[in-house]
Formats: structure tokens, C-alpha cells, sequence
């Protein structure tokens, strides 16, 4: 159990860091990037909570996760407001996605556990969620609905390729 | 009250998400009205200090081509001081001024830019010098290759500068070659371009002009070249020109900076 705990900290603070360090200065290295989106791995420290976790601690650690980027990215607030959305989110998602027998106590949300498919579309569809409304806040105007919605087709698909990466290298147990 | 009590519990977890983006969006909204946000910015310590950890790593990958171009700028400014030294010494003893402190009322401190962004709306970086090395909000940083922005908030051993991809920024810049100028400012295109604005029609402008700072706002000296002009042409009817400038300084590549500290500014604004 305590190992457990152990591991998602640690997974935590790696992700922050692999996030505010290489993938930031990714962003700002190519202007085409700069300009039309972003690509974001922290999400997935919500995604890979485990499925028993209490639902109000996945919306408070999607808050301060976001503040803690927030903190990186100099943008106050902006990405608490989207992970927390998508933490929130995550529980419609889980039951919306729910396998047929529902989720056993064994089960994680981790490709070994439920399958690749599984893993694709929840992935897939909370990073829609994400970068959506990452986009509507920092932009905060809906005038601009056009360049909101690239930015999150962009951040969508780069970003899935970074997270399912993480998910082929590593093949986490939980 | 037993309902009341029921809802609260039922719903929980959605009254905790509104509130928790209520939050959120509170602080979104302070910060985009009055970008000082007071709230955790990277001048605090801790992603200060980390910033300025993995800077020193990537620098060392740099080091060929910063020490090239600061070569190339020691050169000009060895031979700007030496035709400044020639100029002065055709002036009368008389006109001479007596204490060479009225000449330098620039005082330049060298800092390294720790974090850096170009993709938002209002964009900011970071420097390593802070409170304790002299740095004071207001004053203008300058790159190797043209302006960088104007410090902001001010931490005792970092500070944080609006850049000038920045929609609050404006800076006072002029033709070169006729002295006609106008206000420089951000419009969100491209972070390699931005757009001078109120220039009257009378001017002469080619393709390829130089701009340079103007030097009316005490924030940057006059003369520091900022960038080429791309393209002009007049907004519907209007009586001055709207000029596309290609910077000079690739922003997103900002590294090595000078603060500029105006020494008679207190002079200035009495």
C-alpha cells in the first residue's frame, strides 16, 4: 500500500518537472508550436490516479497540480481552471467508459489492466476536455473560437502522442 | 434543513469542483486585469532556483555562439567609444562638461534570462538579478540585438519583466534615418514582428529602414536598434502610416540581458 503511495508521488514530481523543463522550452524552441499550441504530459497524473481514489481528493490534487504548473508557466490560475475541469470530469468519463461487470478492485486505469483501446479513448477524450478549456481560459474570449479550437486539435494530438508514449516505455503497474 | 444538509453531501464533489474553479477563475481574471499578479510567479524561489539550474546546463551547450556575438558586440561598441572619444574632442574645453558623472547617467547591470515565453497574449521572462544587484521595477532590459521588455515585479534575487510581446507594452521608437516616431506595439501575429504605429504620413518610409528607440521615455536610451521595417501602409483613411518591424532579437532566444538603470530619473520626474 505505502509503496503504492510511494510511486504516485514520485510519478508526481517527475511528470511536473519532465512538463516545466523539457516540454516548455519544446514549445518555445519551434515558432509553428509557439503559435498553435502546446504540448502537455501533467495531465496524466490525473489519469493514472487509481479508480477507488475518493473523488474529491482527484478535483483537489487536479487543483494544486494546476496551480503548481501555473506557478511554472507564469500563467495564474489558467491551468488549475482546466485540470480541475478535468478531474472533475474524469469521474463522468470512468462511469461513461465503464466495462461491461464495471471496474473491479484489481483493475487501473493502465493499458496491462483495461487495453490499449480503453486507455486511447480515455486518454483521448479527457485531453480534448483539457486542452479545450486550457485554451478558453488563456484566451478568455470566445471571439477567437477559431483559433481556440486548432490550438486544441494541436495540443490534443501531440499531446496523446507523448502520454501513450509514456504508457508504451513504462507499461505501468498502477 | 435535513435536505439542505442531504443536497450538500449528495452533490459534494461537483459544489467542491465549482468552487475550486471559482477559484481558479478568480485569479484568471485579477491577472488579466491588471497583470500584476501578486499570486506565485516565477520570481519566487523555488522555480526561480530551478530555472536557473537547468539554465546553467543549456547555456554551457550555447557557449560557442554567445561568445561569438559578444565579440562581434564588443567591436562595435570599441568603435562607437572610440568615434564618441574623436567627436568629443573636436568640442571646445569650454563646452566641455567639468565631472564626467554628467555624462554617465546610465548605469548597466549584465543579467541572464532564467525562464522565457512567446506564446501567450502577454508574455513574460525572468531574470537572475534581483533587489540585491540594484534591479528596480520600471526599468528597461535591453538584449544584444534590441529591446527585451521592461521589469516588472522585483524579487530579492530574481525579477520578473514584461516582454515586449507584451499587450500592455508600448515603446517609444523612431525612423533612423528621419527622426519621425511612433509607438511600437505588440499585436499578437508572430513573436518575430511587431507594429509601430502614429507615424504621419509625410514621412519617407523605405523597406529595409532601420528603427531604432527614440529615446522620449527615459526607460531606454535613444539609438538602440530594435528591428527593420517589413512592410507599411495606412489603415483606412487614416492620417499616419502602420508599420510591420521585423525584430532584430529573436525574443524567444533571449539570453544574455542588461538592465538599464536611468540615474536621473528622480531628476527627470520633479
Amino acid at each position: 500500500m505505502n509503496n503504492t503511495v510511494f510511486r504516485h508521488i514520485i510519478r508526481v514530481v517527475v511528470l511536473i518537472i519532465f512538463q516545466v523543463l523539457i516540454l516548455k522550452r519544446i514549445g518555445l524552441g519551434t515558432s509553428w508550436l509557439t503559435l498553435n499550441g502546446e504540448i502537455f504530459i501533467y495531465p496524466l497524473i490525473i489519469f493514472m490516479l487509481p479508480f477507488k481514489l475518493f473523488r474529491h481528493y482527484v478535483i483537489l490534487i487536479g487543483f494544486f497540480v494546476g496551480l503548481t504548473i501555473d506557478m511554472f508557466y507564469d500563467t495564474v490560475g489558467v491551468h488549475a481552471f482546466a485540470l480541475t475541469a478535468t478531474a472533475y470530469a474524469r469521474g463522468i468519463l470512468l462511469s461513461y467508459l465503464e466495462p461491461r461487470g464495471g471496474y473491479q478492485l484489481s483493475m487501473n486505469p493502465t493499458m496491462r489492466s483495461l487495453g490499449l483501446n480503453w486507455v486511447l479513448t480515455f486518454t483521448a477524450l479527457s485531453l480534448v476536455i483539457h486542452s479545450f478549456l486550457y485554451f478558453t481560459a488563456e484566451i478568455f474570449t470566445f471571439v477567437y473560437i477559431g483559433k481556440i479550437l486548432l490550438k486544441t486539435v494541436v495540443t490534443t494530438v501531440l499531446s496523446l502522442l507523448v502520454t501513450m508514449g509514456y504508457h508504451f516505455l513504462f507499461n505501468p503497474k498502477t | 434543513m435535513n435536505n439542505l444538509l442531504q443536497f450538500v453531501i449528495r452533490y459534494s464533489a461537483f459544489l467542491l469542483f465549482l468552487l475550486l474553479e471559482l477559484v481558479a477563475l478568480i485569479l484568471v481574471v485579477r491577472y488579466n486585469e491588471n497583470q500584476k499578479s501578486i499570486f506565485a510567479n516565477s520570481s519566487s524561489i523555488l522555480s526561480g532556483k530551478l530555472y536557473e539550474l537547468t539554465e546553467d546546463v543549456i547555456h554551457y551547450n550555447r557557449l560557442q555562439v554567445t561568445v561569438d556575438s559578444f565579440a562581434t558586440e564588443t567591436a562595435a561598441l570599441k568603435e562607437k567609444i572610440f568615434n564618441l572619444e574623436r567627436s568629443l574632442q573636436k568640442v571646445s574645453p569650454v563646452e566641455k562638461p567639468l565631472d564626467s558623472c554628467i555624462l554617465e547617467t546610465y548605469q548597466i547591470i549584465e543579467a541572464r534570462v532564467i525562464s522565457n515565453t512567446v506564446n501567450q497574449r502577454n508574455n513574460h521572462f525572468t531574470i537572475d538579478r534581483g533587489l540585491d544587484d540594484g534591479v528596480i521595477a520600471g526599468m528597461g532590459v535591453i538584449s544584444p540585438h534590441g529591446v527585451a521588455g521592461i521589469i516588472d515585479r522585483v524579487g530579492d534575487k530574481y525579477a520578473t519583466a514584461i516582454s515586449i510581446l507584451h499587450s500592455a507594452a508600448r515603446i517609444s521608437a523612431s525612423i533612423k534615418r528621419n527622426e519621425y516616431f511612433g509607438s511600437l506595439v505588440w499585436r499578437e501575429i508572430d513573436p518575430g514582428h511587431m507594429i509601430l504605429e502614429d507615424i504621419p504620413r509625410q514621412a519617407d518610409i523605405l523597406i529595409g529602414d532601420s528603427i531604432v528607440t527614440s529615446g522620449y521615455s527615459f526607460i531606454f536610451p535613444k539609438g538602440i536598434f530594435i528591428g527593420t521595417v517589413e512592410k507599411f501602409w495606412t489603415e483606412g483613411g487614416s492620417n499616419y502610416y502602420t508599420v510591420d518591424v521585423r525584430l532584430h532579437q529573436d525574443i524567444a532566444r533571449l539570453d544574455h540581458v542588461y538592465v538599464i538603470n536611468f540615474m536621473d530619473q528622480e531628476l527627470m520626474e520633479e
